[in-house]
């Protein structure tokens, strides 16, 4: 048995299909990979699977039980646990509140709940900021704080939704040591990240969202050599001047590239 | 009696991490410091109904006010901050505006008032009977508003719509005595167990130990889990549901727990004063001042509401002693329709404020409170306090070294 696997789900925004029929398995121990371009639907699929959102078909289960129409808080304490892209820290609260909060989860009792979110802050590296408001972060701070409050929920799968957007290349690359501590420390994990590299490296598995379907699925060398995801994962910046001529898609990429401005994040690169 | 939820044992730094300002020692000698003052004022409070009739203390009070006038203020004071501190729990700690609480006060008061007129139980266990009512009614409009997701200016309109229900229910029930409201039995010698007495040293007592038995329970609220939820909740509920907050069933926890204790508010007010009628409980006006001494202390804090009363009390007492001369003054009507220079009948106007025409000068003043409270000291006056310190040290640092 699975540790979590999606069938079939769908979601549809009007007359938008944000995802659509998407199949979706992870064994425990996996770093799974889901990438995709911009508005792909990879937020939506978290959304969906993790009780924010509703599907409009399919099924969603986790540890052999379906989880469709329970709420995140039900989910989480069931063992999934998803971070927010637009992080959302509690402002009002220092570091280790902002832990503690999600450490109690599983224990009850504030003392013990406390040694847990001491545990997590040290492992994530926020030690040094653990006594500032949650406000007061930057954006690497803002981004630990986001995935130590759903590590200090003790889940067996975590959902990471770009973790390491915005960050600096030093931060990455402290943000990548963090996720294989949490990896040892035995929690599977579905990543949602932009930048090749790190999800290459990291993941066991990739999935290849795009237009809200799940084009590939594979091996990361796999989905490197897959023509199919070159062309349509990488089309808008990679085969650009092919398409050039294409009057449809060229209007299509403009609001495209608004996106990706406002993302901040950069094009994806191999 | 801490006065942030989130102190408690607070970690200790990681060695050579924070550095400086915030160390561990300064804040261990604030917090004890801050506790030095508060038991203070308790030994103070406790000791006061014994020297109220003194001369000495009658020397110091304002002109017009007796040692048992002194006594009523601080009932009021006690009462009001037990009140807030209610409120403070759905309103401050889960942030969701209230502004009909008065409903659950009103009930709470026609309740044990019912059962005692009609069942002869006594009010003590009225007092119960009127949380276990008022609960239900909270859960019950938790229940609704929170289920639709209502949240901000709606929950706050559907509490306001609540309580003129409510009012207008009280006001045409004739079994409730509709508009005339309940006078309670007068009891010539009062036992105990009839919540009745003769002098106002009781009650004064009674409501000391109500708004003491409200700061712990909130102090313990804000140190356990379920104060930590609240406090998620009030700031981002997706995050908390997120991390396995049931959201939606803490709200109505948060609110039920919360009318019961403004329901046996209800229960000691109808019992001090011997009254009860609709137009004078179920109003806006009460509601007002009811979640006005939390914001104006510091909502959401331990000890906000506690000082917000201790504020505004005394601030809507002192504007009905001095123009309305203690109770005694002349009668507005006559001073405005005599021969008078506008100074006169400006002064005469202001009285007509204070005793409740056109809104009444201390609802125009606790306005004026607020709007200093909102612009200057954002989050109220207890934070306000603990940041004027750090910044005090900041400033003392700097200047050192
Ligand atoms: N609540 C919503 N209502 C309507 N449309 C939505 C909603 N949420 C998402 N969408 C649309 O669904 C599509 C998928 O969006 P989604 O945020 O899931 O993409 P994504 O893969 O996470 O993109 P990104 O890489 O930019 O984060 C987009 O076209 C988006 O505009
Ligand atoms: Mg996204």
């Amino acid at each position: 048995m699975s540790l979590f696997e999606a069938s079939g789900v769908t979601k549809r925004f009007g007359g938008l299909t944000a995802v659509n029929g998407v199949d979706f398995r992870v064994e425990t121990g996996e770093i799974v990979g889901l990438i995709g371009p911009n508005g792909a639907g990879k937020t939506t699929f978290f959304n969906l699977i993790s009780g924010f959102l509703k599907p409009d078909e399919g099924d969603v289960v986790f540890e052999g039980a379906s989880i469709v129409g329970q709420k995140p808080s039900d989910i989480c304490k069931r063992g999934m646990t998803r971070t927010f892209q637009i992080v959302k820290p509690f402002a009002e609260m220092t570091v280790t509140d902002n832990v503690l909060v999600g450490a109690f989860n599983h224990h009850r009792d504030a003392g013990s709940a406390r040694k847990r979110a001491r545990a997590v802050i040290e492992l994530v590296g926020l030690g040094p900021q653990a006594d500032k408001l949650g406000g007061e972060l930057t954006v690497g701070g803002r981004k630990r704080v986001e995935l130590a409050k759903a590590l200090a929920t003790e889940p067996k799968l975590m959902l990471l939704d770009e973790v390491m957007a915005g960050l600096t290349p030093s931060e990455v690359a402290g943000m990548i040591e963090v996720l294989g501590r949490v990896r040892e420390a035995g929690v599977t994990m579905v990543i949602v990240e932009h930048v090749m590299q790190v999800i290459m490296n990291l993941s066991d598995r990739i999935y290849v969202l795009h237009h809200g379907e799940a084009i590939a699925e594979g091996r990361p060398q796999e989905i490197l050599n897959n023509p199919e995801v070159t062309k349509a994962y990488l089309g808008d910046s990679f085969l650009a001047d092919q398409e050039a001529a294409d009057a449809d898609k060229a209007a299509w990429r403009e609001s495209q590239a608004a996106r990706d401005e406002g993302d901040g994040s950069g094009a994806p690169r191999p | 009696m801490a006065p942030s939820p989130s102190p408690g044992p607070s970690p200790a730094p990681s060695p050579g991490a924070s550095s400086g300002t915030l160390g561990a020692p300064p804040r261990f000698f604030a917090a004890s410091r801050a506790r030095i003052f508060y038991l203070v004022v308790l030994a103070l409070l406790l000791l006061l109904p014994l020297v109220s009739e003194s001369a000495a203390v009658e020397a110091v009070m304002p002109v017009g006010l007796t040692g048992s006038a002194l006594l009523h203020v601080f009932v009021l004071i006690f009462f009001f901050a037990f009140m807030s501190q209610a409120w403070n729990i759905i309103g401050g700690f889960a942030g969701q505006l209230s502004i009909g609480h008065a409903a659950f006060f009103g009930i709470g008061a026609y309740v044990s008032t019912i059962c005692y007129v009609h069942l002869g139980l006594s009010p003590w266990i009225g007092m119960l009977v009127a949380a276990a009512v008022t609960s239900v009614f909270g859960a019950g409009l938790g229940l609704v508003s929170f289920h639709y997701g209502l949240k901000g200016p709606f929950f706050a309109l559907v509490t306001v719509a609540f309580a003129e229900i409510t009012r207008l229910v009280l006001l045409h029930w004739e079994f409730v005595g509709a508009a005339n409201g309940i006078l309670l039995p007068f009891e010539p010698d009062p036992t105990f167990w009839q919540f009745q007495f003769k002098g106002k040293e009781p009650y004064y007592y009674i409501a000391l130990v109500m708004m003491l038995c409200s700061i712990a329970l909130v102090a313990w609220i804000a140190r356990s889990r379920f104060g930590y939820y609240l406090h998620a909740i009030r700031q981002d509920e997706d995050a908390a549901e997120a991390v396995g907050v049931p959201t939606k069933r803490c709200k109505i926890q948060a609110i039920a727990l919360s009318a019961a204790l403004a329901g046996m508010g209800g229960t000691f007010y109808a019992q001090y004063t011997q009254y009860i009628v609709p137009d004078d409980m179920v109003v806006g006006r009460v509601s007002v001042e009811i979640l006005l001494g939390a914001v104006i202390g510091g909502a959401g804090t331990v000890m906000g509401p506690i000082i917000g009363a201790f504020i505004l009390i005394p601030v809507g007492e002192a504007t009905r002693v001095i123009f309305e001369g203690g109770g005694t003054g002349v009668s507005l009507s006559t001073l405005i329709s005599s021969d008078l220079g506008f100074g006169e009948k400006f002064v005469a106007y202001l009285d007509y404020l204070a005793s409740g025409g056109g809104g009444g000068l201390a609802v125009i003043l606790y306005g004026v409170l607020l709007m200093a409270v909102v612009l200057g000291m954002p989050g109220g006056v207890l934070p306000w306090l603990s940041g004027l310190r750090q910044r005090l040290r900041r400033r003392a640092d700097q200047a050192g070294g």
